[in-house]
């Protein structure tokens, strides 16, 4: 129950309880006047008397009373309303911007002041986890710029033992993997705390999807699934072509990678009014209902125990996620294990 | 052959240096940018490696102060992935080619060695490695007496492999320079074009031009 429902409901009550104490004084009052006049029924006159009065007169003034009240509760609640607004629209990305304070000095503005010093504390601690990150990837970079040099270099000499070469070239491997990762994790942050700006043009979006469906063909071959692009409509869109290009790479890449052999992957780019429509589906084991509201999370790895041992960093869909944002779109994922799982992205259109 | 590499990285010059060394290179190490400027100018070097972030003065300032002077070393860049502006500049600056880091020692390598003979074969449209030619022109590859059919990006990733013919050439690059990828797609793209290439040019004939090296990319060669 709202408070200010609440609070008309005791201002009622206590209105009530007034109107019962007036009637009976009244009662009394009038009463005790006719006590003198003897004439039947003095009970009787004083009821209709005190009756009058509180019908009369006191219902009215506790129905203009409630009113001024319910004007009066609304009138104290309203920048508590205010302020509610003000904190929904709070997320992790606007907490610098202040609350505004009406500067009158009340218990509201105090509170006010007090949430605001509470989210810039808040967005402290936000941006030293960014920055921490950031230093971190980019700290982990050169020494594994420098491990897998120097285990090159070391391969390069000739008279190298053929027997450690096989130990050594796993360990190139894994840096490489480990680079990846890095790598990754770098962009996710940097786009976190702002740092990449991307630079819009007009790209034909029909023609990257055309793209990386043939990419993705070549992809699909060695595990016998077929790609097909059942739709594909000219569109253009404001975006950053090597990110689209990269966003595109990524859905389908998923799609053949977490697929089964002899499976399929369909593709459609459909244009709306206003918005472009790019749909991914793949065959394959898919992902439980439980879990798929966290496949944007990064790291997400989905059911260990099910998950086939697929190379790749656990970065990709965070990433895909980032760049479909960046471009005010939509990324959505859908899965019914063993039947389809669907990728829709949608992206703002020019109007052409 | 005399080089002069520039990285500010103390660990990852050193290992610079020995890979240079190891293939007879001779190898002079500079940390910063304006200590390269002096030693370029001292030294006839026959090639510089430089990196684009360096203390005193950065690799792309570097350059073009050396442009400037008409020192016409050939200098090969070493750059951030994903900072392809930082890449067309150095092109433009006057760069002779550039390698996106992290990279593979051995690709580099090959990259100083072919510092020194550049030129005329970048334009070259009837390229030959052994008895397989792809004429740029007409995009038709040939092997003996058989033709392929290639696709684009087949041809794309032919063509580069022809033009390093004998040099290594890492996954990175071919993603960067066949694909336009500024970003590393985590997927095995080059691997399985690779082999669908290797079925057209190599099957059924000796020798095999298409070699992979182990932990580093691939190569056409004899």
């Amino acid at each position: 129950m709202k408070i200010r429902t609440r609070l008309t409901l005791w201002y009622a009550a206590i209105l009530s309880v007034s109107l019962v104490v007036m009637g009976a004084g009244t009662y009394r009052e009038i009463s005790e006047q006719l006590h003198h006049d003897h004439s039947v029924r003095i009970w009787q006159r004083a009821l209709d008397e005190s009756g009058e009065m509180v019908f009369g007169v006191g219902l009215p003034a506790v129905a203009l009373g409630l009113l001024g009240g319910w004007w009066i509760t609304r009138k104290a609640l309203g920048p508590v309303t205010a302020l509610t607004r003000a904190v929904e629209q709070k997320h992790d990305r606007n907490l610098r911007e202040r609350l505004p304070v009406t500067g009158s000095g009340d218990e509201l503005d105090r509170l006010t002041d007090v949430f605001n010093q509470m989210t810039s504390r808040l967005d402290d601690s936000f941006q030293r986890i960014r920055e921490f990150t950031l230093h971190a990837s980019h700290e982990l970079k050169t020494p594994l710029t420098v491990m897998r040099g120097e285990l090159e270099t070391a391969l390069l000499e000739e008279d190298f033992p053929a027997a450690r070469k096989e130990l050594l070239l796993s360990q190139v491997d894994e840096i490489e993997r480990l680079t990846r990762i890095v790598d990754g994790l770098t962009l996710l942050t940097k786009a976190d705390s702002g740092q990449i700006k991307l630079e819009f043009e007009p790209v034909r979006l029909d023609e990257l999807v055309r793209e990386s469906v043939a990419d993705a063909k070549i992809l699909a071959q060695p595990s016998g699934i077929q790609v097909n692009l059942t739709a594909c409509e000219a569109t253009v869109i404001s975006g950053s072509r090597d990110r689209l290009r990269q966003l595109w790479l990524n859905l389908t890449d998923n799609a053949v990678k977490y697929n089964e052999p002899g499976g399929r992957v369909n593709i459609s780019l459909a244009a709306g009014v206003g918005f472009a429509e790019v749909k991914i589906e793949n065959t394959g084991a898919g992902v439980p209902l439980d879990l798929q509201p966290r496949v944007f999370e990064r790291f997400f790895r989905g059911d260990a125990s099910h998950s086939k041992a697929v190379e790749g960093c656990g970065l990709g869909l965070s990433i895909a996620q980032w760049i479909v944002t960046a471009h005010r779109g939509s990324i959505q994922f859908v899965s019914k294990p063993g039947e389809l799982t669907t990728v829709t992205v949608r992206l703002p259109a020019n109007e052409s | 052959m005399r080089v002069l590499v520039v990285e500010d990285e103390k660990k990852t010059a050193s290992f610079i240096r020995k890979a240079l060394q190891s293939e007879g290179f001779a190898v002079d190490v500079c940390h910063r940018g304006d200590e390269a400027l002096v030693a370029a100018r001292a030294v006839p070097f026959d090639g510089i490696v430089l990196d684009i972030m360096l203390p005193g003065r950065d690799g792309l300032s570097v350059l073009r102060q050396l442009r400037e002077q008409q020192n016409r070393t050939p200098v090969l860049l070493l750059s951030a992935r994903g900072a392809v502006n930082e890449r067309v500049e150095g092109l433009n600056a006057g760069a002779d080619d550039y390698l996106p880091k992290p990279f593979v020692v051995a690709e580099l390598v090959a990259r100083v060695r072919a510092l020194g003979r550049r030129g005329s074969d970048s334009t070259a449209t009837l390229l030959r490695v052994a008895d397989l030619t792809l004429d740029t022109v007409s995009h038709r590859a040939k092997r003996g007496d058989r033709i392929f059919d290639l696709t684009a990006r087949e041809f794309r990733l032919l063509e580069f492999l022809m033009r390093s013919a004998g040099r290594i050439c890492g996954r990175m690059s071919i993603i960067e320079k066949v694909w336009d990828y500024d970003f590393d797609p985590g997927t095995n793209l080059v691997d399985v074009y690779v082999k669908r290439l290797r079925e057209k040019i190599d099957d059924g004939f000796e020798p095999k031009l298409l070699h992979t090296v182990r932990g580093a990319g691939y190569i056409l060669k004899e």
